[in-house]
């Protein structure tokens, strides 16, 4: 008689679960992951559950300190200062996470049909994003908000649309990598489609350079869209978001510092957050990595 | 050691102990030793040409590069000779007949003489140039006919040269402030010579106001104009009085953001702002009140609504918005400088004239107002924009008052800021719906705020007209009584906000920071700091 121990046969563990394992052991990017959620929450119900509305002045009152009725005081037109950051998140995270959505869908693409291909198509594709390099980058979204006016929408693609092409460069270098690989030689003898290739085989092994990078984006397009922003050319009042809070905030710094303080502070715990969890999910994602 | 490595070492100590090496001399000091004031000017000027003149900053530029027959007092900016060593006045106050000074030279060398002011008033009237101050001259017998096209023919207007250094002038009714008027931008001679030698002289914008070209008479002349980062002005050889100009130049900055001026002042960049952020007036006036000044100023902010624009034409609609605007909350409570809620579009301060009662703040009339209209509950308007100029002040009071109407009457105002030259250009043409401003005073007289809403004021830009508002302005100035007179104007004003052409928000002072090195910076109504007068003591 066997022991029923013995029996069993050893699970192997998915990917996704082995990386799930690994990023539960680092503390940090733990941390990160929890602040995101706490923060993104926060800013979608937290403008529902407060009392004022972002746009709602009281000059009688104007610039406040921290008080029981306003958390984070209120601004020089007496506006709510928690609330107005909450709202303000919705923008600055849409625009991150919506401006990352639209990189990586083009980068990815872009980057994996350049390097799978390779050749002339290759040359020509990866010139043109050197080219679109070389654009100075703060001119063209200047320019695409004079021409089309101020919406966010146009921010969100504008900003998406320049940022894709450092996507496209890893992806392509990670493709040319994987596919001289043993296991896409497989999948062409058995005789896959290219694209079967590369969606089910190239790209899931390269997921990993892909997430950290998306990762590493969002607070890249966050802290664009606060300076757009601050140059006057993101949202428009009375809308807020965490770029104009901060250049608000930096305006009156001597005379009213939780004005600078609260938004600062909240934007960089973002940046922090999702510095460690890129972190994190680059060491937890390296299939390289030894799996202890 | 070797000799040659200490003499090194004490070339460095001495150097590195020189005033100068540890902490370097800030633009400021140099200014005082060297008498060149540091100016901020606020938005950056379109032109330097005086007869095209509408901003503050043109109009600053422009007074210290050109000189009209009179002069202003430093202290009170009561009329001193200027081109003109004196004058002689009618009895019937119709007539002014002025000497000028035989030294008084253009800075190319040729002399001012009697038919430069001719020549260049008869400019300032042709109708192609345009010019928005041209209503000015209306007080000279004749010229209303020639501006408007009556008449082509210059000498049915009534200014005339005796001889080269004599100009005689005939107004058209008796004006007790036609000397202080004299001094306005659009009275000033200008070089016609050397205007029609870079081209046409009755159109805007030939180019002749650059520097290396620029002739002027004034206490300085035009040395470099860099746009958007300064226009420096050097002591003029060539000007009658130079040896009391004690300034040997002065630089001024377009700084349109409050801050970045604020700033500049801070690390010693400038002597003098031109204003400053609300939020830090409390602060200097607790820490540094030394720097601060808070001068009275013939100011008043208010909203253009263009009636030529569908919404705003309803005049329900124009009223709703004047009324729900809360004047009091705004100036005490947002501005730190002593502001006053304005009703009118006169500011206080004017002696002998009563403003009416005005606009009052009645959000519940305002409500009632556009649901009278036809869009209760401001249901069905489409939505608003309101321009400005790219300043923090003035998105502060922009964005207040967007709330009180989204609040008061639940309309949609969209916010537009636009540099200072754009916003000027899209007023020109009638491009925007509601647009903020403000009006200084040019003299000490309401009609220099009345006269902007005549149907045929160049300054109006809200497309507003009405005929007994212009026979109420023009019978007023044909009254010889004082308080008759006042009357008339009183009446006329109240018509004007009655109609809701303008929204009054706020009497305004001037609020700015100033080196304690600068002299002769004297609080003046109007805002105006003869240069000439001015020195710095380091």
């Amino acid at each position: 008689m066997l022991p029923a121990a013995a029996e069993k046969i050893e699970q192997g563990n998915s990917l996704w679960l082995d990386a799930w394992l690994r990023l539960r052991k680092n503390h940090l990017a733990v941390f990160g992951l929890g602040a995101l959620i706490a923060i993104g929450l926060a800013c979608l119900v937290g403008p529902w559950l407060s009392t004022h509305g972002y746009e709602e002045q009281n000059l009688e009152l104007g610039a406040a300190g921290p008080s029981r009725a306003h958390w984070l005081g209120t601004d020089t037109l007496g506006r709510d200062l928690l609330v107005r950051l909450l709202t303000g998140g919705r923008v600055s995270l849409g625009v991150g996470l919506a401006a990352t959505f639209v990189a990586l869908t083009i980068g990815v693409v872009f980057g994996a049909v350049a390097g799978f291909f390779g050749g002339k198509l290759d040359i020509i594709m990866m010139r043109t994003v050197d080219i679109m390099y070389s654009l100075p980058f703060m001119v063209f979204v200047i320019l695409l908000m004079v021409f089309f006016g101020r919406n966010i929408i146009l921010l969100f693609v504008a900003i998406g649309a320049v940022e894709w092409l450092t996507m496209a460069r890893i992806v392509r270098s990670q493709v040319m990598a994987t596919k001289r690989m043993e296991f896409i030689e497989a999948a062409r003898s058995l005789g896959f489609g290219r694209r079967r290739i590369i969606f089910r085989h190239i790209l899931p092994n390269i997921l990993g350079p892909i997430i950290v990078y998306t990762t590493l984006t969002i607070p890249g397009v966050m802290l664009l869209e606060a300076f757009l922003s601050f140059l006057g050319l993101g949202v428009q009042p009375p809308m807020s978001s965490w770029g104009v809070l901060i250049k608000d905030g930096a305006e009156k710094m001597e005379e009213y510092s939780w004005l600078l303080i609260f938004p600062g502070a909240m934007f960089s715990l973002t940046l922090f957050s999702l510095n460690f969890l890129g972190d994190g999910l680059r060491d937890a994602l390296d299939v390289r990595s030894s799996k202890d | 050691m070797r000799p040659a490595l200490l003499v090194l070492l004490v070339a460095v100590v001495s150097f590195c102990t020189a005033p100068g090496c540890l902490k370097r001399e800030s633009a400021v000091q140099r200014g005082n030793r060297d008498q060149v004031l540091h100016r901020g000017m606020g938005a950056d000027p379109a032109d330097l040409d005086p007869h095209t003149a509408t901003n503050i900053a043109e109009i600053d530029v422009t007074s210290a590069l050109f000189e009209g027959l009179v002069a202003e007092d430093p202290l009170d900016l009561h009329p001193v000779p200027g081109v003109a060593a004196r004058w002689d006045i009618s009895s019937d106050l119709l007539t002014y007949t002025f000497y000028l000074r035989p030294d008084a030279r253009w800075s190319n060398g040729r002399p001012v003489i009697a038919t430069d002011f001719l020549a260049s008033w008869r400019r300032v009237l042709t109708p192609s140039l345009a010019a928005e101050n041209a209503g000015m001259l209306y007080v000279v017998q004749g010229a209303e006919a020639f501006h408007k096209g009556a008449t082509s023919d210059f000498a049915q207007v009534g200014a005339t040269a005796i001889d080269a250094r004599t100009l005689r002038v005939v107004l058209e009714h008796p004006t007790p402030y036609f000397l202080s008027l004299l001094t306005h931008p659009a009275w000033l001679p200008v070089p016609i010579a050397t205007i029609q030698a870079h081209g046409e002289a009755y159109t805007r914008g030939n180019g002749w106001t650059r520097p290396g070209r620029h002739v002027g008479n004034g206490a300085f002349a035009l040395k470099e104009w860099r746009p958007n980062d300064k226009i420096v002005l050097e002591k003029s050889p060539t000007y009658w009085d130079a040896a009391r100009v004690r300034l040997s130049a002065i630089h001024f900055y377009p700084i349109e953001s409050v801050e970045a001026e604020e700033r500049s002042f801070r690390t010693g960049q400038l002597h003098i702002t031109y204003g400053l952020p609300f939020a830090k007036v409390d602060a200097y006036r607790r820490n540094s009140p030394a720097l601060l000044r808070t001068d009275p100023f013939l100011n008043t902010y208010f909203f253009r609504l263009n009636v030529r624009q569908p919404t705003l034409a309803n005049e329900k609609i124009r009223r709703a918005l004047a009324l729900a605007v809360d004047r009091k909350a705004i100036a005490e409570k947002l501005l730190h400088g002593g502001q006053k809620p304005a009703t009118t579009v006169t500011p206080p301060g004017l002696l002998g004239y009563t403003p009416p009662a005005g606009t009052p703040s009645d959000p519940t009339a305002a409500r009632a107002l556009l649901a009278e209209a036809g869009f209760p509950g401001g249901k069905g308007l489409p939505n608003i924009e309101l321009l400005h100029n790219t300043s923090a002040n003035n998105r502060l009071i922009a964005e207040a008052v967007q709330e009180m109407w989204r609040r008061e009457l639940g309309i949609d105002v969209t916010l537009l800021n636009q540099e200072y030259k754009v916003v000027l250009a899209e007023r020109r043409a009638g491009r925007f719906q509601i647009l903020l401003g403000d009006w200084v005073g040019d003299y000490l007289d309401p009609t220099t705020f009345l006269d902007l809403w005549r149907s045929d004021s160049g300054n109006n830009h809200t497309g507003w007209g009405n005929a007994e508002y212009d026979a109420l302005l023009f019978s007023a100035a044909r009254t010889a009584d004082a308080a008759t007179r006042a009357q008339l104007l009183q009446k006329a004003e109240a018509l004007m906000l009655a109609a809701a052409p303008i929204v009054p928000i706020y009497a305004n002072t001037h609020v700015f920071l100033v080196q304690p090195s600068v002299r002769g910076w004297h609080p003046t109504l109007l805002d105006h700091h003869p240069y000439k007068h001015v020195w710095l003591e380091p």
